[in-house]
């Protein structure tokens, strides 16, 4: 459960979500559960090449399954934290 | 559990043709839209019917053609999203972005959406759109949408709850056996030299763990010189 923690004290802050078909949106990070689904506000898609028809969209859901990476802010990231944990999680302590 | 858009007619044969569901197992209709129309892929939009959301998937059932359906799992279901910008599209609907086949395989040859063909293939549809006549109920739908995705997690294999045997660091190997900071073996290809004992029968794993423990061959070298039984190619790390 740890991202899904992370991803709640990121509530509002600027991310892009890129999917696993490229797409890449830009919004405001809404909501977050624990299946790392991801609602964002806002959104834009970063490349409109692909899929134009989502220029704009006021709010969006997106499935946990198919999110690639999810860009962060880089004040939004402690590094040394974050390794930490993770690595604590990966041991299941 | 069909990946992607496919067609649907299972309709109960009363007068009100709702959607047949998979009640045995737990499908349960969650929301009735009438007067949705649907756009599937570049197509255009296909008028009167109603919008039928389970908790597993979004069924589109024609009014007028009644041989004529469209249903979607949700596991398909990549993304979804209220659309109001008349650039994007004239009128307020769901935009829907589909997981298709393809998108599994990562087939790259695929073209996007089928479109204008006499046969629909709609196994090959990326994105749908449902425009409800009525734009009010846009915020009630997406909500709706959002809240059976969040029932329909990737399912769990059997296999994947016994955990992972994965090493994440060298430290990791410190429970097993006595591990150096610097511990990169080469592997001779020649059976007859396993690493350890002589007698050949042991597999890489139990090798690898006999050669921490304190094995003669990490000595330096000018000992393991005196050690003339070595036929094994050990190679230092890079």
């Amino acid at each position: 459960m740890l991202f899904f923690s992370y991803f709640k004290d990121l509530m509002g802050r600027e991310v892009t979500v890129e999917l696993k078909n490229d797409l890449a949106i830009r919004g405001t990070l809404h909501s977050v559960d624990q299946y790392l689904n991801i609602k964002l506000e806002n959104t834009r898609v970063v490349d409109q090449d692909k899929y134009p028809h989502m220029l704009s969209v006021r709010n969006c859901f997106i499935r946990g399954s198919v999110v690639r990476y999810v860009q962060l802010p880089p004040d939004g990231v402690d590094i040394e934290l974050l390794h930490d944990a993770t690595r604590r999680e990966a041991r299941g302590g | 559990m069909a990946v992607g858009l496919r067609h649907f007619t299972a309709r109960a044969g009363n007068g009100v043709g709702e959607p047949i569901l998979d009640t045995d197992n737990g499908e349960e209709l969650v929301h009735v839209q009438p007067s949705v129309s649907v756009a599937v892929g570049n197509r255009a939009s296909e008028s009167l019917g109603t919008l039928y959301i389970t908790t597993r998937q979004v069924i589109w059932l024609s009014e007028l053609d009644r041989e004529k359906g469209y249903a979607v799992d949700f596991l398909s279901l990549s993304l979804h999203a209220v659309s109001r910008d008349p650039e994007a599209y004239p009128s307020p609907c769901i935009y829907t972005q589909i997981e298709t086949e393809a998108d599994e395989v990562e087939d790259e040859s695929e073209d996007s959406d089928s479109e204008c063909s006499e046969v629909l293939d709609l196994s090959k549809i990326r994105e749908m759109r449902f425009i409800p006549s009525d734009a009010n109920q846009l915020d009630t739908l997406f909500q709706v949408f959002c809240e059976c995705a969040e029932l329909n997690p990737e399912p769990i294999e059997e296999g994947e709850e016994e955990g992972h045997n994965w090493i994440f660091s060298a430290d990791q190997l410190e429970d097993e056996a006595g591990a150096g900071d610097d511990v990169e073996w080469h592997f001779s290809q020649n059976p007859t030299n396993t690493i350890g004992h002589s007698n050949g029968h042991h597999d890489l794993a139990s090798s690898v763990l006999e050669l921490q423990i304190n094995d003669q061959r990490f000595e330096d070298a000018e000992e393991m010189e005196q050690d003339a039984d070595t036929g094994h190619h050990h190679q230092s790390q890079q």
